[in-house]
């Protein structure tokens, strides 16, 4: 009876704990200056995403071979249009949604990979050196190049793209997550946890996991930079988006033949792609740096 | 943290900085280098490597602009697109099978063996012999039997007339090598013609190294050294031509066009030419064969549009016989199918075209991927759905060949200037599995092309390719997209390039001003 009382009196005050870490971080991250910053541009980038339709007034597949090639601040298209006479904003925006849905996707599915082999690999002593030979072998390779052999089996498409950098995300977060489980399982509560008669899968889940939600949160929003700055690279290349998908990087690869009497074509999407890697690391920086590390989530 | 908003500040400020000021800025810079003193060396940026320096042995434009300067021709086309003898002195024709070809005199190759009778047979023979596999063995294919009558005379019979007999001896791929050379050494490495140029050196994937003939027959070039240098981006060779380091460049992009023109140091000569790039399904498939398939894709296709786009660069015909090809006649100009979108629609709804998405198949090199993606746009207007496949130019040519497409673009140079030699290997049924990767099959056509190949009456043959190239258009076998208009950039300090129609050019006769 004593224990049960014990353990609920503990669950009652790790929820409490909780609510005030997740207030405590969030306070500590807007005193960041340039990690507001690029809450700010994210959240427009959300924005103008989630508003698209609402806020071009192009289609952005629509050629119109007549007026191609405009510049900046042209009647009815302000950022100008491409050669094919397409409207470069509408073009941004829309390509802004696909920019962070593949890196959304992209990111999710690598951190189910990576969290689960992580988790298997930290709990398990016997599955740890298989799991952790499997993840240096997807380490040992160049991660554009790893993405590159995967689309060579599997085709040119963003869902593919997607699919090949969850798979390169895969190791650096089972890292990750491996070394959080490895710290934490020691802890004297989880032996307890196990005497108590716990499933392993419980403590895991229940446990563990929680504890490694920060490194694993601030790994997640850098990782985004990384994913969309490789869904450009890759569309750049010819291996990610196809035309007439507008799609950040492709609009870069599409507009350097017209760099001498266009430069807007590649300077724009080329801003766009560097404002919003540059967010998502400025936030992951300031949470990292938000996130207590002498906080115990019991 | 403050060096991080120094450092964003920076960049964006920068960044916006050179988008505001970019093309201004460009044209501008332009006259840097390449006045004043004549360099000895004179330099042509090419953007690809030869494949190889002999005639026979070769099939491509990167080689043959070289082997154009160190071999010559029996006959060749002129500026203005007609035939005149080169090595040879004349020729007569007592039957329409006989050719009996006199040659030049007093001619020598560069390894001072005599141009004569037996070096063109030995080259002919070696060009059609089966073992030789000759890419362009074709161009003899009607020969039946080389005679050396004497020292400077040549009888050629044929199987049967053939036609385009002449325009097939001025194609670069029949320029005559020495018989001792050949015999001694490989001249795809080691090149002994009889043109105004000598071989010294060539560095694969760097730079082939040409100097002046000094005992041409025709005067020794002014050029003393001649550079083919390979750069692989035509932005880098055009950005070369304008600070001196190249001399010369042709095959100018409809985008580059403008930053071209703008250069002070540099003189553009453009020429309405014989290359042609048209769109075609793949005909091996009834479902794309269907003539109601290929009227909606050809009433689908706004070509006014599309070679407007093209800044002055392309020539717009329906014609699939160009207008500077022997066998064009204005009346082809508006024979295809007109652009009507509505039409277009129509026959989508009705046949149900737009239930299977079609795969486009495409090259990535120069307009290549304009066509495409205008294309794709313009078919989706009509209902369409498309998609576009793009590749590397020779995984292109062999998908294209394998029929592994739905739609395709394809080009054609037309070095030979001549009708039957465009037909024939591109649309004749005979050459299905062949050169004729859109596999058009269409007796009525290949009858019509047949005779225009059997017989050395010019005027007849004019009339036969014209009722060919009708029936091609009724028959919507191929939609053409333009044809070229070749071009070339000169450093202002020379002249006298010679630019030809087939986007092949001259420099034995450039001197400085």
């Amino acid at each position: 009876m004593a224990e049960v009382v014990t353990a609920l009196g503990t669950n009652i005050k790790q929820v409490k704990k909780k609510e005030n870490t997740f207030l405590v971080t969030f306070k500590r991250l807007i005193r960041n200056k340039l990690a507001v910053l690029g809450l700010i541009i994210i959240v427009l980038q959300i924005g103008m995403a989630l508003f698209a339709p609402l806020i071009t007034f192009h289609d952005p597949v629509k050629q119109n071979l007549n007026s191609s090639e405009l510049p900046v601040l042209s009647a009815g298209h302000w950022l100008g249009t491409d050669n094919y006479g397409r409207d470069v904003w509408s073009r941004l925006v829309y390509g802004s949604r696909i920019s962070l849905v593949v890196g959304f996707v992209a990111v999710t599915l690598g951190l189910i990979g990576g969290v689960t082999l992580g988790l298997l690999g930290g709990y398990y002593k016997k599955l740890d050196g298989v799991i952790m030979r499997i993840v240096d072998l997807l380490f040992s390779f160049p991660g554009i190049l790893l993405a590159m052999l995967i689309i060579a089996i599997l085709g040119t498409s963003l869902v593919n793209v997607a699919i090949a950098i969850s798979i390169w995300s895969i190791p650096s977060c089972a890292r990750i997550v491996r070394g959080s489980v490895l710290s934490i399982k020691e802890k004297e509560y989880i032996m307890a946890m196990k005497s108590l008669g716990a499933s392993d899968f419980r403590i895991m889940v229940k446990h563990i996991l929680p504890n490694a939600f920060a490194p694993i949160i601030v790994f997640a929003t850098m990782r985004m930079a990384t994913a969309i700055l490789s869904t450009a690279s890759l569309s750049y290349l010819g291996l990610g988006a196809q035309p007439p998908t507008p799609e950040w990087g492709a609009m870069i690869s599409q507009g350097q033949a017209f760099m001498w009497s266009s430069p807007h074509l590649t300077i724009v999407p080329g801003i766009a792609i560097m404002l919003t890697v540059f967010a998502f690391n400025i936030v992951g920086d300031g949470l990292r740096d938000a996130i207590d590390p002498n906080m115990n989530v019991q | 943290m403050k060096k991080n908003w120094l450092l964003l500040f920076t960049i964006i400020t920068a960044l916006l900085l050179s988008a505001c000021g970019g093309s201004n800025k460009a044209n501008n810079e332009a006259s840097g280098g390449g006045k004043a003193k004549i360099p000895d060396t004179f330099t042509y940026a090419s953007l690809t490597d030869p494949v190889g320096l002999s005639p026979i042995m070769t099939n491509d434009s990167a080689s043959s602009n070289v082997t154009q300067h160190v071999y010559e021709t029996l006959f060749k086309r002129d500026e203005k697109n007609e035939i005149q003898p080169l090595l040879a002195e004349s020729y007569e024709n007592p039957d329409p099978n006989t050719w009996i070809i006199k040659l030049k005199k007093g001619i020598k190759f560069h390894d001072g063996t005599d141009f004569n009778a037996e070096a063109v047979k030995y080259t002919f023979d070696k060009l059609r012999d089966p073992k030789t596999a000759a890419p362009r063995a074709s161009l003899l294919a009607s020969v039946d039997t080389i005679k050396v009558v004497d020292d400077y005379t040549v009888e050629i019979k044929t199987k049967n007339p053939y036609g385009p007999f002449l325009a097939a001896l001025s194609h670069s791929n029949a320029a005559i090598v020495s018989p001792t050379a050949d015999k001694k050494q490989d001249l795809m490495k080691q090149p002994v013609g009889t043109g105004p140029f000598k071989f010294v050196s060539w560095t694969p994937g760097d730079q082939v190294v040409l100097e002046a003939n000094p005992d041409y027959r025709d005067g020794a070039p002014a050029l003393k050294k001649l550079v083919f240098k390979v750069v692989p981006e035509i932005s880098t060779a055009i950005s070369m031509l304008q600070a001196g380091e190249v001399q010369f460049i042709d095959r100018i992009p409809s985008e580059q066009l403008s930053r071209v023109e703008g250069m002070k140091n540099v003189t553009i000569e453009k020429k309405q030419g014989t290359p042609e790039y048209y769109l075609t399904v793949n005909h091996s498939k009834p479902e794309f064969a269907n003539p109601e398939f290929k009227k909606a894709i050809a009433s689908a296709i706004d070509r006014d549009a599309f070679v407007a786009k093209l800044k002055g660069l392309g020539v717009r015909s329906d014609s699939i016989i160009g207008p500077q090809v022997f066998g064009y006649k204005e009346s082809a100009d508006k024979a295809g199918t007109p652009f009507d979108l509505k039409k277009a629609k129509e026959l989508v709804k009705k046949n149900g075209f737009d239930k299977r998405p079609l795969k486009l198949l495409t090259s990535n090199k120069g307009n290549y991927v304009l066509m495409a993606e205008v294309v794709q746009a313009q078919l989706e207007e009509a209902g369409f759905k498309v998609e576009i496949e793009t590749m590397e130019w020779a995984a292109f040519l062999d998908t294209a060949r394998a029929g592994k497409f739905d739609l395709t673009f394809l080009s054609w140079s037309n070095v030979t200037g001549d009708g039957s030699e465009m037909l024939y290997p591109n649309f004749h049924s005979a050459n299905i599995g062949n050169s004729n990767f859109a596999q058009y099959n269409n007796p009525a056509f290949d009858k019509l092309v047949d005779e225009s190949r059997t017989t050395t009456d010019q005027a007849k043959r004019l009339d036969y390719l014209n009722q060919a190239n009708e029936v091609m258009l009724k028959d919507d076998g191929a939609i053409i997209m333009y044809h070229d208009v070749v071009t070339a950039a000169l450093n202002n300090s020379y002249k006298g390039l010679k630019l030809y129609a087939n986007g092949t050019w001259d420099l034995s006769k450039v001197t400085g001003k």
